[in-house]
This record gives C-alpha cells, structure tokens and sequence, in this order.
C-alpha cells in the first residue's frame, strides 16, 4: 500500500516537471549567454509552451503560463504583460492548430512553430519600440528566432521520451 | 468557401473560449489580463508601483535562489578560461600594478586640489558614500542589459544613482525597490551618458550598443578625425544625471566597413560583475566662520596631507629604483651564464661535426671495398681485359663505384 502511494506521489511530480522547468527556466533565463557567442540565444519557454500546449497535456494551466510571462517580465526588466501575452498567443495558436490538424505530423509543427515564434516576436518588437520606446537591435530577435527554431527539433526529441515515460 | 470560413471561425472560436477540463480560465480573459497588466504598466499609479515594488522584491530573491546551479556553471566555465590565460595575464598585471601605484598618487594630489577648488567655487561640497551591493540577478539577456543589485530605498538608493565598478562607470539606478534596484548598463541601447574625450577635449554622448562596447555619437562632422585610439573617455557631467570625471573606457578603432563609427571599449567587464559599488550622494553647505584658526587649521591639514602623498611618492620610487638595480644586476650575471653555455655548445657542435665526416669517410671507404670484392675482376686490367685499370688508381676506384 505505501509502495503504491510512493509511486503515485513519483508520478504526480513526473507529471508537474513540464510546469517546474518552465518557471525555473523563466526565472533563470536558462539560454547560455554566458558562451559569449555573438548574436546567440534562444527562447527555451517558447518551445516549452508551444510543444506541450500542442499535446494538451494536463496540467499545462493557461494561468501558470500567464504567471510565468509576469515573472520572465520582471527578471528580464520587460513592461508587465508582453511576455504573459507572448505566451497565451502561443496558447491560442497551438490550440488553434489543434482543432484544426487532423493528422499530426511533426514537420508541420516545426513549421508552424516559426510562423507563430516570428509572429509573436514581431509582436513584441513592435509594442516595445512603439508604445514603450525601448530601443532594441532587430537582428538579435531575427537570430533568437532561428535559434528558437533550430532547437525546437531537438527539445521536442527529449519532450517526446518524457511523455514516453509518463505513458509507460 | 463559405464552409472553410465557418470551420475557421469555429476553430478560432474555440481557441479562445473552450476550456478543457483542467483549465481554470479560457485564453481570452487571460488574453484581456495581460492586455490590462500591460496597460497598467505603463501607467505610473502609485498603486501600481508599489505592487510592482513588491512582486520584483520577490521575483528577484527567487531568481537569484534558482540561478545557483547555473551561476555556478557559469563561474565554472569564467575560471576554466581564466586559467588557460593565467601566467600571461600575471604577468601584465604586474606591470601594470606598478605603473598605476605610482600613477594613484598623482592622482590623489590632483583630487586633493579638486576638491579644494571646488570649495572654494561652489558654497556646498557634496560628499557621496560608495556603498557595497552584491549583483543578485545577471541573466546578460541580448535584449536588455541591466543587473539587479541588492540595495535599494532602504539604503538611500535613488534612481539615477550612479554604479561603480572600482572607480570606472558601470550604469546607473533605473529602478528602486525596498532592497533591491535594477541597474541600467551602459552598454544597453537605452543608455546615454554625456562625456568628454580626452585629451582632444571634445564632448559627445556614449550610448549603448547592445554589445561589450559603447558607440560615440552626437559630435560635429569632422571632429571624428581628430581622434586618436587609447583617447580616454570620461563623464563630463553635463546635464547633472552623471559626476563629472568618472573614468568610462578608450577609444577602440572603428571597423573599416563601418565608418564614421567610435566606439568606446569599456574599463569595466559586465559580464564578470560580481559585486559593485552604488553612490549615496549627500550635499553639505559650507558654513563660513570668521575664525582665521579654524581657517589655519583647514589649509594646514591639506599641506600635511600633501606632504604625506609627496613623502610616500619618493619611497615608492626609491623602492622601484633598488628593485630595478637588483633586477639588472640579475641579468648581467644571467647573459654571463649563457655566454657560457653558448661557447661550450660550439665546441660540441665542431668535435660532433669532425666525428660526422669520419663516419662519411669509413663509410665510403666500406662500400668500395664491397663492391670491389664482387665487381673488381671487371675493372682490372689484364690479359683478357684490355679495357680495365691498374688497382690503386683512382679511375679502377670510380669503376669499382659505377658498377652498384
């Protein structure tokens, strides 16, 4: 019996990992600036978000995305809301995708995961310098939106086992 | 057509609104939320602000609490690069510790007389405390460069407060909480700072790149041309948001495709900060009394002080000197040994060369004499062979050898 409770709580937080690297990751800003590498960086919670609201997996909550945004805000030094609006589009997009794909295919995700990146990017470039007059190098979101892209096939790999394991 | 708008329509519709079982809000309201905090936030309400204050107080502490495991990695990676280029490093320090001691004390004379010159222009003295603050959250984002340091209202910290690091600008204050303050570096593309190149003394404004530089800009056209690299850029305190003649960098060339361009490298590396320090400025009146002997009193103490930084310059130099004395006295004794060294060197090279030539000379000698068993009766002249040599001679030698 206490086996099987062991087990269940095991299984309960494999089931919250998802959630906790996402605000880890906000709160860490986890993309290896540090290298030094000029122009790199990627958006780890894009991939995060996009890969596991596509799956509707279960305790992905919209409004744990939306604190997460407001909590990459502040550690980032953005206006309050942009990153929490950045990710809810991400939300709406894959759940658009969802009700309109009928059989997935995962380079059609990959795809559509740079339409929406560059989309919301775009979005956020826009609002920043318009409305909050921030002044910020085009080409550096050019780049983390490739990167973002490029790493996405790889992350998705290691979501993939993840689910796996939670299946098994 | 009209049925792929409507399932279009129907597929957005329940984006927006459907909640799954789990979901406690649908992407809508959440959508209008964040449209709302946005708004808010760039509304300055007083309301606002200080829940603002509240949640970065708390966002910060959490972030610097997670980021251990990956600031560890990161301080990992910063020593292993360090090592590799330790020796040389030291090296060039050790010169330059020795340059700037001596350099320091000028230095502090000419503060010295500053100061006594700005008495006597203005009737206050502002008299700022550099206080100590440890850098909690470096996350260097491409986007935005700025730190979090772990001092705020609480300890008299304003925005606009400048950031040292040693006596070099890092940035200053743009945002104040009750223990924590979000500092703008000058290396982000929002920063301006006004400043005064030396020793052309031409003023211009530093703004950010974005990158570990600065870029010159708002001078006359022409005026460019004027500058040399390793002129020194320091603020000029126009426009009161920095003190004047705090040191920012050199003048860096400019790439050749990118002309017209200055940049500025920076004194300070942002990306190795670790602690920094913030100045609490306070400004004090001067009261002026009548009393000569408090007057006295005031010059005397600067004389003395003088005096002392004199004093302490001449030790220095006489310590340098006796330093250099032994140091040449070290090398002399050096080149001594190699001379040495050297000449016992050729004459094992020369006694190793005639060994070499004997060795050449044997082995000739060890190949005739082969050859000349199997081949000599073809060379020789007899009866038979009218055509051969007498043995001994040179050509029965070179007929021996030609016939390998």
């Amino acid at each position: 019996m206490t086996k099987l409770k062991s087990r269940g709580s095991i299984l309960k937080f494999y089931s919250w990992i998802p959630l906790f690297v996402l605000f880890i990751s906000v709160m860490n800003e986890f993309d290896f600036n540090y290298l030094n590498l000029k122009y790199f960086s990627f958006n780890f919670p894009f991939i995060l978000i996009f890969f596991f609201t596509l799956k509707d997996f279960k305790n992905f909550d919209y409004i744990l995305v939306f604190i997460a945004g407001l909590i990459n805000d502040t550690v980032v030094g953005l206006p309050l809301g942009i990153s929490s609006l950045s990710y809810l589009l991400i939300c709406i997009a894959t759940s658009y995708f969802r009700n309109i794909t009928i059989r997935p295919n995962p380079i059609k995700d990959w795809f559509y995961f740079l339409f929406i990146i560059s989309l919301i990017n775009s979005i956020n470039y826009s609002i920043l310098t318009l409305f909050f007059s921030f002044s910020l190098v085009l080409m550096n979101y050019i780049v983390n939106t490739f990167f973002t892209f490029l790493f996405y096939i790889i992350f998705v790999s290691i979501f993939k086992y993840y689910l796996k394991g939670l299946n098994d | 057509m009209a049925s792929s708008r409507d399932d279009f329509i129907i597929a957005i519709r329940s984006a927006f609104l459907k909640k799954s079982t789990q979901q406690k809000f649908s992407l809508l309201t959440l959508v209008s939320a964040s449209i709302f905090v946005v708004l808010l936030s760039s509304l300055d309400f007083r309301a606002v602000r200080l829940l603002k204050m509240g949640i970065n107080e708390f966002i910060y502490r959490s972030s610097f609490v997670i980021s251990i495991p990956e600031n560890f990695i990161k301080q990992t990676f910063i020593d292993v690069v360090e090592y590799t280029t330790f020796h040389k490093k030291y090296k060039k320090d050790k010169e330059e510790l020795n340059e700037l001691r001596s350099s320091n004390i000028s230095s502090e004379i000419i503060q010295y007389e500053n100061k006594e010159l700005k008495e006597l222009i203005n009737d206050y003295v502002s008299s700022s405390d550099k206080i100590l603050a440890k850098i909690i959250v470096d996350h260097d984002s491409p986007f935005l460069k700025s730190i979090i340091i772990n001092k705020g209202s609480k300890d008299n910290i304003k925005i606009g407060t400048n950031v040292y690091d040693q006596a070099y600008l890092v940035g200053r204050v743009i945002e104040v909480n009750y223990k924590t303050s979000r500092v703008l570096l000058l290396s982000d593309l929002n920063s301006n700072v006004p400043v005064t190149i030396a020793p052309q003394n031409i003023q211009a404004i530093i703004t950010g790149s974005g990158d570990n530089f600065g870029q010159v800009k708002y001078i006359k056209d022409g005026l460019s041309q004027k500058f040399s690299e390793k002129s020194i850029v320091y603020t000029s305190g126009t426009g009161a948001i920095f003190k004047s003649g705090i040191p920012i960098g050199i003048l860096k060339a400019a790439d050749k495709d990118a002309e017209n361009k200055v940049y500025v490298e920076f004194y300070s590396d942002f990306s190795q900060l670790k602690y920094v320090f913030a100045e609490v400025v306070t400004k004090k009146e001067i009261q002026n009394s009548d009393n000569n002997s408090s007057v006295d009193a005031e010059n005397k103490n600067p004389m003395d002080a003088k005096l002392k930084i004199l004093e302490d310059e001449i030790k220095i130099i006489e310590d340098s000197n006796s330093r250099f004395k032994q140091e040449n006295e070290n090398l002399k004794s050096e080149i001594n040994d190699l001379n040495n060294e050297i000449s016992k060197i050729e004459g094992q090279i020369l006694s190793q060369k005639n060994i070499i030539n004997q060795f050449n000379i044997d082995k000739q000698e060890l190949k005739f004499l082969r050859l000349n068993l199997i081949h000599g009766h073809k060379c020789r002249k007899t009866f038979l062979n009218t055509k051969g040599y007498i043995v001994g001679t040179s050509d029965y030698k070179d007929c021996v050898l030609s016939k390998e």
